[in-house]
């Protein structure tokens, strides 16, 4: 009962934000609309069972990325008659009708056939019930990461050095 | 499937709801009772008294798009040492905490490395040290010696 | 031990006959509809308080400052002037909304509400006691780092929605600043957490003890360090004074809203302080012992022994006591927090980058090391057992 009410809010809130995303002319109000969406795939990973994965979305896409992106929309200026620049309307034989029906139908034709894939493979597992009830998975991921992908734990902080250094040298004033 | 454990968000989710219908409640309980008598000069953006020069949306420095740069870079190190850390204590009791610590303090060092180099180059600083070499110095004192 | 509300409230008889009885009414289960119900007037019951907090430490904070710059304060509405909260309140909703001419008013009206969801949602995970506890997540305080940021996002969009050059300063300036002491918060909340072994504030409580000596700020000489460093950048995190740069009111006016007028402007003012609570709580939880009550009287086993009184009553009184230690601590810390922006100056905005980056952010992460090689070293032992066990080995003849 209270999955499928989780469920639904999340998905609306996907949806929901993401066609704002799209639809909105505004930078800025896409970039708040997008906070939406990742609050709704926190929630979908919730109702998932997978709560460390649905925490870490908030803590990093909701909170960091978010507030990266509003920041990176500042350098621009973020003022309303500059955005969509480059829109769908602005690129020919964008926008109109026939366009629009044309990529819902090659949208439908190929959900479908994915779906249809995707539920044969579904089928193939009965078993769903038998799944270990829903217990921490911090601590799964944690003796994970230090017992079979302890290099992918220590490459990251190197991959993390990167982008901290990267991030640095981006925005050096150039000196002459 | 285990729908019961699900229960645990049912609080966030209602407080959530709850912090969204105070706010909708709220501002339209005061939207019926409070005046409304909107005009040019009250509309406007509070200069202290000035007429507003232009818009607020400007283009701003680069440091706070910097700042959060590194924050990202900090908060995914925080997402990947929380599950570490929360099993450290496990494998300090059954003795088994020379590894974890051993790759744990690696990966620290890492990023401290990482601190260390921003710190050196003065990425760090709020305020930057916009400095010209020593040629333009000397380019620009000739100029005022020439005028 | 119960994690959350739900389950406190159902181990009492009377609940679960009550439950046994609706379902033979309505022939259905509706365990659910009843766990909802407990959650929903949970939920109703703290947001009262804490909105009945937040006005009042509005009135404690003019209250305080006059104590200190020897005035009167407020001093008409009610005894002692303590109902002018409730006054605040009502001129708040009868003030005109005014919005600026160019603002952006879709994110103008979203900001407030996104500042008011992310404080609220971060209650649900605040140990009041070990049994009202709303929902004792596993992730509990990586939860509230994510959700807490959205007060963040907020000051932004406070900010840059009213198009005023005041407000546009001040959003930028409280957005990162947030995020930047959020690095030093998080570091030292990991120290917490490699200590208790687990993420959840039921973990964090529980290994600690009732006793000074058992709490995690005395745990050793690493912990006591991040506490402070919690405490900064707790401070800087709500905004608050020596950190208020945002909403500086001698250079910008009144920072992120200075354009937001009656009620928004309210919730924005409730919304801060209802987080000053909560991180306080937060820093109560993870060092100061949360809500253990010394020689375990909070379980209430010793006043149905004693006192012979029955379970339910003995359970009750301790879950009291819990709430009271919990709430003291709290509100002594949110005495501090308010202290200290009366006996401060503010600081600039480059100081407090360099505060963060280059004093808070090295020092936890030294106190995260510290604390990692302390526990490696002396097997999770706090420094009290170590000095017992040296007495001990001591008193014994000659130790080993």
């Amino acid at each position: 009962m209270f999955q499928d009410i989780l469920f639904i809010c999340s998905a609306i809130l996907v949806i929901a934000g993401t066609l704002g995303v799209v639809f909105s002319k505004n930078l800025m109000r896409a970039c708040t609309l997008l906070l939406g969406t990742l609050f709704g795939v926190a929630g979908l990973y919730a109702v998932l069972g997978a709560d460390f994965l649905a925490a870490s979305q908030l803590v990093i896409y909701a909170g960091g990325v978010i507030i990266l992106m509003l920041f990176a929309v500042m350098l621009t200026g973020g003022s309303a008659d500059k955005a969509n620049k480059f829109g769908i309307e602005k690129i020919m034989g964008m926008g109109s009708v026939k366009t629009y029906v044309i990529a819902g139908l090659t949208v439908l034709v190929f959900s479908l056939t994915i779906m249809k894939l995707l539920a044969s493979f579904l089928k193939g597992y009965q078993k769903l019930d038998e799944l270990p009830a829903f217990t921490s998975t911090v601590d799964k991921i944690g003796t994970m990461l230090v017992t079979d992908h302890v290099l992918a734990f220590e490459i990251s902080s190197i991959l993390l050095l990167g982008a901290l250094v990267g991030a640095a040298v981006i925005a050096r004033p150039r000196r002459g | 499937m285990a729908s019961y454990t699900l229960d645990v968000y049912m609080p966030v989710v209602i407080l959530m709801a709850i912090g969204v219908l105070l706010v909708l409640v709220s501002v339209f309980l005061a939207q019926i009772i409070r005046p409304f008598k909107p005009s040019a000069l009250k509309e406007q953006a509070y200069e202290c008294g000035e007429d507003p020069v232009g818009t607020a949306w400007a283009n701003f420095n680069v440091r706070f798009y910097v700042v959060s740069l590194i924050f990202i870079v900090f908060d995914v190190e925080g997402a990947l040492m929380f599950p570490v850390a929360s099993i450290f204590r496990r494998f300090v009791e059954i003795g088994e905490g020379g590894v974890l610590l051993g790759s744990l303090l690696i990966f620290i060092a890492v990023l401290v490395f990482g601190i260390v180099y921003c710190w050196s180059k003065g990425d760090l600083d709020w305020v930057r040290s916009f400095q010209l070499s020593q040629e333009q110095i000397n380019e620009l004192k000739g100029v005022e010696d020439k005028a | 031990m119960s994690p959350t509300l739900y389950d406190y409230v159902n181990q009492f008889e009377a609940h679960q006959k009550a439950v046994a009885m609706l379902n033979e009414f309505f022939g259905t289960d509706v365990t659910g509809y009843v766990t909802f119900l407990v959650f929903l007037v949970g939920a109703l019951i703290v947001v009262g308080v804490m909105a009945t907090i937040g006005g009042l430490g509005t009135y404690a904070e003019r209250k305080i400052s006059a104590d200190i710059q020897m005035r009167q304060g407020p001093n008409r509405v009610g005894p002692f002037g303590i109902l002018q909260f409730l006054a605040d309140g009502v001129k708040m909703i009868l003030k005109e909304d005014i919005y600026p001419a160019q603002a952006d008013r879709l994110l103008f009206n979203l900001a407030p509400m996104l500042a008011i969801v992310g404080v609220l949602a971060t209650l649900a995970v605040v140990p009041f006691s070990s049994g009202l506890t709303l929902a004792n997540l596993n992730v509990g305080v990586f939860f509230l780092v994510g959700i807490s940021s959205l007060v963040g996002v907020a000051v932004f969009l406070g900010g840059y929605s009213a198009n005023s050059k005041w407000s546009m300063l001040g959003g930028m300036r409280g957005a990162s600043q947030i995020i930047s002491y959020e690095v030093p918060i998080t570091i030292t909340t990991l120290t917490i957490v490699l200590l208790s072994g687990g993420l959840s504030f039921g973990a964090f409580v529980e290994t600690q003890g009732g006793l000074p000596h058992q709490w995690y700020i005395f745990h050793n000489p690493f912990t006591f360090i991040g506490f402070f460093v919690f405490f900064i950048g707790m401070l800087a995190e709500t905004n608050r004074a020596p950190f208020d740069l945002p909403e500086a009111e001698s250079e910008l006016v009144s920072g992120y809203h200075t354009e937001y007028t009656g009620m928004r402007f309210g919730l924005f003012a409730l919304a801060e302080y209802i987080e000053i609570f909560v991180l306080c709580g937060v820093a109560v939880a993870a060092f100061l012992g949360g809500y253990k009550v010394p020689f375990d009287l909070g379980s209430g086993v010793i006043f149905v022994e004693k006192l012979g009184l029955p379970a339910i009553i003995g359970k009750n009184i301790g879950q009291v006591l819990q709430l009271g230690s919990f709430v003291t601590k709290t509100l002594a810390l949110y005495y501090v927090v308010i202290w200290v922006r009366w006996t401060y100056p503010r600081i600039r905005v480059d100081q407090v980058m360099t505060i963060c980056w280059k004093y808070l952010t090295p020092l936890a992460l030294f106190n995260l090391v510290g604390v990692t090689v302390w526990m490696y070293l002396t097997h999770n032992q706090s420094i009290w057992e170590l000095f017992s066990h040296l007495f001990a080995a001591a008193g014994s003849g000659g130790g080993h």
